[in-house]
């Protein structure tokens, strides 16, 4: 008995440091997240379609592989929605209005890329901006909306989501240069206006998603490294505080707001400016009344990353991976429609474990703490690999 | 052996960097009151929260009529009769007191809630104590007092017959305080075993049959009280003699700091204004005590002299210069310092690390940030500077989070930056709130030196002997107006006590000649 | 909490194993239908050619599936294409125009590949070069004899206040309107009725939805007068249904029979989808004729059945099809019908519009359509 208690003393004292190690509630939170949300996609693929279930899961799981360029293409715009959510939700703002500002900035964008006669090389890049102009302001609005009459920002931001998509479906409908009836969709983007292409074969992966990295890790300074961040994290913290210290809070709420659709603009700018492998053609745009799913995408990517800068640019490519992945599920018999509820349920699993994190932990502890004594006596295998481990 | 009700026997607990118990025995008899005593951090709060359940030990074991009990979680702790008021209540703010006391133990038939029922005990009980209450009262509406009745009642509703009171005097008015201690001897005098965490010396001598005194974690020995006396007891907990009396040379107030004119705030409880007409001065070197009874427009009062509230009338002046429309971070830069009421509200950023929150009011200056980055090597120094000087213990140092700190550390951080920072006038408000003897004294000291300094001190206070030791003039509040200017030199807490109740009160005209 | 890691660490493993081994092991799918920016059940083009996929496919025990693409764009189409072809397919139909663009591509790319293109013929992304390779059928239809037969079926049966009210002014859409109006004049003509004594009310929605606005849309025009509207436009059928029911009035359903989704829907002015996709199958596996329709464009029209008016009732063999309307029947049906598939009567299909959305004004339709006896109002 002597003997055991050591052990599981030894055994306890190393999970332990795991689990209280501040790195636990970010990182390895985020990996158990992601395992309870891959079991549960598994689980609902072996009701769907048991005999290729695990052919089917080995796709999502690897299947992103093999096509990394296009991870990265679609890893652009969940990016940058991410970032505007986790950005304003530092600050305490829940921004669910990314989508509009996205549909803003897209069609900003489009505008200078279809209206504008610009030399090459800058054109793209005027578009680009006029993209995060147009994010901005969608931004903006409920920014101050919410800084001079304290009106929720969901509230405004729903809605805004609405009238922006509504707005720019009209403007794009009624500009012929822009929008081919025929087709109900929108002509191709002029090559000059378009992102240079990062020249991965069979992807339209491009510089956007290099700017979106680069601008996460720009937030992450921000975040960390300014007095701007400084004031932008209390204020998210203890508001209170933050008024006692004499900060601006009013004007903090209206330039987060701007950042963070400015942000989401930028995302809508980086995908309808995205170059095509068919020559000639290019990325289009439906004016069909629908809300962008890449903007709601969004609010996940940031839960998964913990509204952290870092975070956010992994868990949008693990996001994109997972639905890369999962579209390959197709070949061993999966319809699209199970592999989307598959990919919704491991992501929005994951981002609502995430969401758990602290609980979770805390559990883990006190379980842990709870069953010392009997751990070695039910799995001594388990407990001496875990203290080698340790050692 | 005696008969205990509770043994606690041995107990160890632990948590990263700390042992907040070293093998603590503490033994409760039926029918006693039995006080636990110890400075902040002494690892009172840890205990009980064993003994209730919250925590897990890793060594020792509780004890109930002496047979051994494992408590995992309050729910065994209910069932074991033990029953708990915390220090920051534990009451669902938008519910009434009745639904409060019956909270996890609703009486229902097939589903359907009885609250007649639980009405009829919940008024036995509240009249059988002298607990006066209004069953159909939102908590968010009530005093503090009210609230911790609720507390109270909910433990009595519970049939608890070990009743643990963590601080129950923080928070409370002088009368509150003795009525309290009056009920919790009733308690013991029908049979109901009571611990009562505390460090207030006096309550301790009034209330309580036996008292284990607690130090860093470690016991230090239990005494009977009335064998006892209020020195010895508070070397038990320090570990040193302490000094209950303020020294201080007399005032000797040079120019106005702070002239504040005809200050009108409005109320934004009700529809009267909280603060009505108020002028005062303050002189450098002097502190100036606005005493009164909590809710009687101080707090209005100090937010609208630092910025954080509007106020519709009057102006303000500080060194010479108006700041009556100035945002708080002008009035910061033009001389104010400011320890916040509340000092998790306003205070201090609980997720930031101690170094974040000791440049909270400073962080935009060249010293500490250039085009917008943070020096952090200047902060970091600088923090490191203050815990120095003004002895901010921690785990870890400038990267303790602060939340993790204990409530006397927060303090002296708060403390230790407001009067680092350039100031002409020091406004404290409550700054010796729920901190112990040894804290108290040390803030004190602070408070005087700061005077001494030449600097102005408005202190704001709920505490008397607080606002008779430490002040050089005290200012009466009263339903949002002065109504008495005392030489806290010439008058007894008596007066005092008056004049805060609105017993008596300074026509206009005597405070302006006093002034 | 660790002997719940331990099963889960357990699971992945095993199921990594497994699915290593199972890696190898190839079944694909001959026949791959991918679906536009629609669903599979948009009761419309992805579904029409689908009922198709599986009635051929089915019977002739072929596998076959089908793909949505991750993006709604022109490489996103050929992405899909791509993941079918890796997928072994040898058959691919992709439904609609929307695929012009990546079949140009895919023609060259996957030329041991047979592409049935619905609606749609093969060109480069600026329309410079048009080029129907020999692995690529392209398939159109004539919705304006579809539409023609509607808008006569409607007249002949007494009704003299007609609507349309059509989604986006897509070509399919203006034809499927422009032949409305061209059969309702026909019949009008052909009963002797004076100038102006039909009249059309003329709508399009700008948008393929159900919801309250096209709703309220169909409700004023059944208020004014409008005996029955002929829908066009995907799910803006639902909210017509709706509204008809409402005020008591009838429908014209579109692309599939909708006689089964409201009592309301008299008829439906079909695209026979589903038969166009079995006819181009049937070529490929059964008569090896695949020459017919590979490499260039093939109308499906009234002489091959392609278009026209629900003839049966699905299930019930005995049933009229025509049973909702008044008069006109199968006899009266079959006549005008044959005259169309003889090719007698020519038909519009486009005209000169001036508005950027394509939506025609009266006066655009009156003149081009050489309208008579029916008067246009659009709103």
């Amino acid at each position: 008995m002597q003997d055991k208690k050591r052990v599981s003393q030894k055994n306890k004292y190393s999970i332990k440091n795991i689990t209280k190690g501040s790195g636990f509630s970010a990182f390895s939170s985020a990996l158990l997240a992601i395992a309870l949300g891959l079991i549960f996609g598994f689980v609902i693929m072996l009701f769907a379609n048991p005999g290729s279930a695990f052919k089917g899961f080995n796709y999502i799981l690897t299947g992103g592989l093999s096509r990394f360029g296009n991870v990265l293409y679609f890893a652009t715009p969940i990016l940058m929605t991410g970032l505007a959510v986790g950005f304003a939700f530092r600050m305490g703002l829940f921004n669910i209005g990314a989508s509009g500002q996205y549909t803003m900035g897209m069609f900003f964008a489009l505008y200078v890329g279809f209206m504008w006669d610009l030399p090459t090389g800058i054109h793209w890049i005027v578009a680009i901006l006029a993209g995060m102009l147009g994010g901005m302001i969608w931004g903006f609005i409920p920014g101050i909306f919410k800084a001079l009459l304290n009106v929720n920002e969901v509230i405004t931001s729903i809605m805004f989501n609405y009238i922006g998509m509504y707005f720019v479906d009209m403007w794009i409908r009624s500009n012929s240069t822009m929008y081919i009836s025929t087709m109900s969709r929108t002509n191709y983007v002029p090559l000059s206006a378009q992102i240079p292409s990062l020249g991965v074969e069979g992807s339209n992966v491009n510089f956007g998603i290099i700017f979106a990295v680069i601008l996460g890790i720009v937030l992450y300074i921000v975040l960390e490294k300014t007095t701007f961040g400084y004031e932008l994290k209390a204020t998210g913290f203890n508001k209170h505080a933050a008024d006692y210290a004499g900060m601006k809070g009013k004007r903090n709420i209206v330039l987060t707001m701007i950042i963070a659709g400015g942000l989401a603009g930028l995302g809508g700018a980086f995908l309808i400016l995205s170059p095509s492998g068919i020559a000639g053609s290019s990325m289009t745009y439906e004016p069909v009344n629908i809300i962008a799913a890449n903007g709601f995408n969004g609010i996940a990517v940031a839960l998964l990353g913990n509204s952290h800068p870092i975070g956010i640019i992994f868990s949008s490519f693990f996001i994109s991976h997972i639905q890369r992945g999962g579209s390959l599920a197709n070949l061993v018999g999966y319809k699209p429609e199970i592999i989307d509820v598959v990919i919704a349920v491991i992501i929005y699993f994951s981002a609502f474990a995430m969401i758990m994190n602290a609980a979770l932990g805390r559990f883990i502890r006190k379980y842990i703490t709870h069953k010392e004594v009997e751990v070695p006596v039910i799995e001594p295998d388990a407990s001496e690999e875990i203290k080698k481990e340790a050692e | 052996m005696e008969n205990y009700i509770i043994e606690m026997l041995n107990i160890t607990k632990e948590f990263p960097g700390i042992k907040a118990n070293d093998n603590i025995t503490l033994n409760l008899k039926k029918g006693e009151v039995h006080a636990l005593l110890g400075e902040n951090g002494a690892g009172k709060s840890t205990l009980m929260s064993v003994l209730f359940g919250l925590y897990q030990p890793e060594k020792g074991e509780i004890r109930k009529n002496g047979e051994v009990v494992k408590v995992n979680n309050p729910n065994d702790a209910n069932a074991l009769g033990i029953g708990m008021v915390h220090q920051h209540f534990k009451l669902v703010e938008i519910f009434t007191v009745l639904e409060n006391i019956i909270l996890g133990v609703e009486p229902n038939k097939m589903g359907f809630l009885q609250k007649q029922e639980a009405r009829e005990k919940v008024v036995e009980l509240s009249e059988r104590y002298g607990l006066k209450i209004n069953p159909d009262a939102v908590i968010e509406d009530i005093s503090v007092g009210m609230q911790q009745r609720v507390e109270i009642l909910k433990m009595l509703y519970r049939d608890n017959e070990i009743l643990i009171f963590d601080e129950p005097t923080a928070v409370l008015t002088p009368q509150e305080i003795t009525e309290l201690l009056k009920i919790m001897r009733e308690f013991a005098n029908e049979g109901k075993s009571i611990l009562f965490i505390t460090h207030k010396l006096n309550e301790i001598m009034e209330a309580a049959d036996r008292c284990t005194v607690l130090r860093k974690g470690k016991y230090i020995g239990t005494v009977n009280v009335k064998e006892s006396n209020k020195e010895e007891l508070s070397k038990m907990m320090v570990g040193r003699d302490v000094n209950f009396k303020v020294d201080k040379e007399d005032a000797k107030p040079k120019d106005v700091v702070l002239s504040v004119k005809n200050m009108t705030v409005p109320s934004k409880h009700h529809k009267n204004n909280a603060v009505k007409n108020v002028s005062l001065d303050v002189r450098a070197g002097e502190i100036v005590c606005l005493a009164g009874i909590e809710g009687n427009g101080q707090s209005e009062f100090v937010y609208a002299l630092t910025g954080l509230e509007k106020m519709i009338g009057g102006s303000i002046t500080l060194s010479g210069k108006d700041i009556t429309n100035a945002s708080v971070r002008e009035r910061s830069v033009a001389g104010l310092s400011h320890i916040p009421e509340d000092r998790h509200k306003h205070g201090l950023v609980l997720e930031y690390s101690l170094e974040q929150n000791m440049v909270l009011q400073r962080y935009w200056q060249p010293e500490f940030q250039k085009n917008g980055f943070i020096k952090f090597d200047a902060v970091r120094e600088y923090s490191e500077k203050l815990i120095d000087q003004y002895d901010v213990r921690s785990g870890q140092g400038p990267i303790t989070t602060v939340r993790s700190m204990s409530g006397g550390n927060q303090q002296k951080a708060i403390i230790s930056r407001e009067i680092d920072k350039d100031h002409d006038l020091l406004i404290a408000v409550q700054p010796t709130r729920g901190l112990d003897v040894g804290a108290i004294e040390y803030i004190h000291k602070q408070l005087v030196a700061r005077r001494d300094a030449g600097k102005g001190v408005l202190l704001v206070s709920l505490e008397l002997d607080e606002v008779m030791n430490v002040s050089d003039r005290i200012l009466v509040m009263y339903e949002g107006e002065i109504v008495g200017e005392l030489d806290p030199k010439k008058s007894t807490v008596q007066e005092l006590g008056l004049y805060m109740s609105g017993a008596k009160r300074n026509t206009k005209k005597e405070i302006d000649n006093a002034g | 909490m660790k002997r719940v890691l331990l099963i889960v660490l357990a699971i992945m493993m095993v199921s990594m194993g497994l699915a290593g081994c199972a890696q190898s092991g190839d079944d694909g799918y001959e026949i791959a239908l991918i679906t536009d920016k629609g669903n599979i059940d948009d009761k419309s083009f992805n579904q029409g050619a689908w009922e198709g996929v599986i009635a051929f496919a089915t019977e002739n025990e072929i596998s076959h599936t089908y793909i949505k693409p991750e993006e709604a764009s022109d490489s996103g189409y050929l992405a899909a294409i791509d993941l079918a072809v890796e997928g072994g397919a040898k058959v691919i139909v992709t439904p609609g125009f929307l695929f012009e663009v990546p079949i140009y591509e895919a023609q060259t790319k996957y030329p041991e590949v047979k592409f049935i293109l619905l609606d749609g013929s093969p060109h480069t992304a600026d329309y410079s070069v048009f080029e129907t390779k020999e692995n690529v059928a392209s398939i159109m239809y004539s919705e304006e004899q579809s539409g023609y037969l509607a808008g006569y079926a409607a007249v002949m049966d007494g009704m003299r206040n007609l609507g349309f009210m059509g989604g986006m002014a897509v070509p399919a859409v203006q034809a499927f309107g422009y032949g409305y109006l061209q059969g309702a004049e026909a019949a009008a003509v052909e009963l002797g009725l004076g100038d102006g004594e039909v009249q059309v009310t003329y709508h399009y929605t700008g948008n393929f939805e159900e919801n309250d606005t096209n709703k309220a849309t169909a409700r004023t025009m059944f208020q004014e007068g409008t005996e029955v509207i002929f829908a066009c436009g995907g799910a803006v059928g639902k909210s017509v249904m709706s509204a008809a029911s409402e005020a008591d009035t009838k429908v014209i359903g579109v692309d599939v029979d909708q006689r089964y989704d409201s009592e309301t829907v008299i008829t439906s002015a079909t695209k026979g989808l589903a038969a166009s996709v079995v006819s181009v199958l049937d070529a490929i596996y059964n008569t090896d004729s695949w020459a017919t329709y590979g490499g260039t464009t093939t109308y499906f029209n009234a002489a091959n059945d392609g278009v026209g008016l629900p003839t049966e009732v699905i299930g019930d063999a005995s049933a009229d099809a025509f049973d909702r309307f008044e008069s006109f029947d199968k006899a009266a049906y079959d006549a005008v019908f044959n005259k169309l598939a003889s090719g007698n009567v020519s038909l519009l299909r486009s005209i000169e519009v001036a508005d950027p959305s394509g939506a025609a004004t009266a006066e655009e339709l009156v003149s081009a359509l050489n309208l008579v006896k029916v008067e246009v109002t659009t709103r």
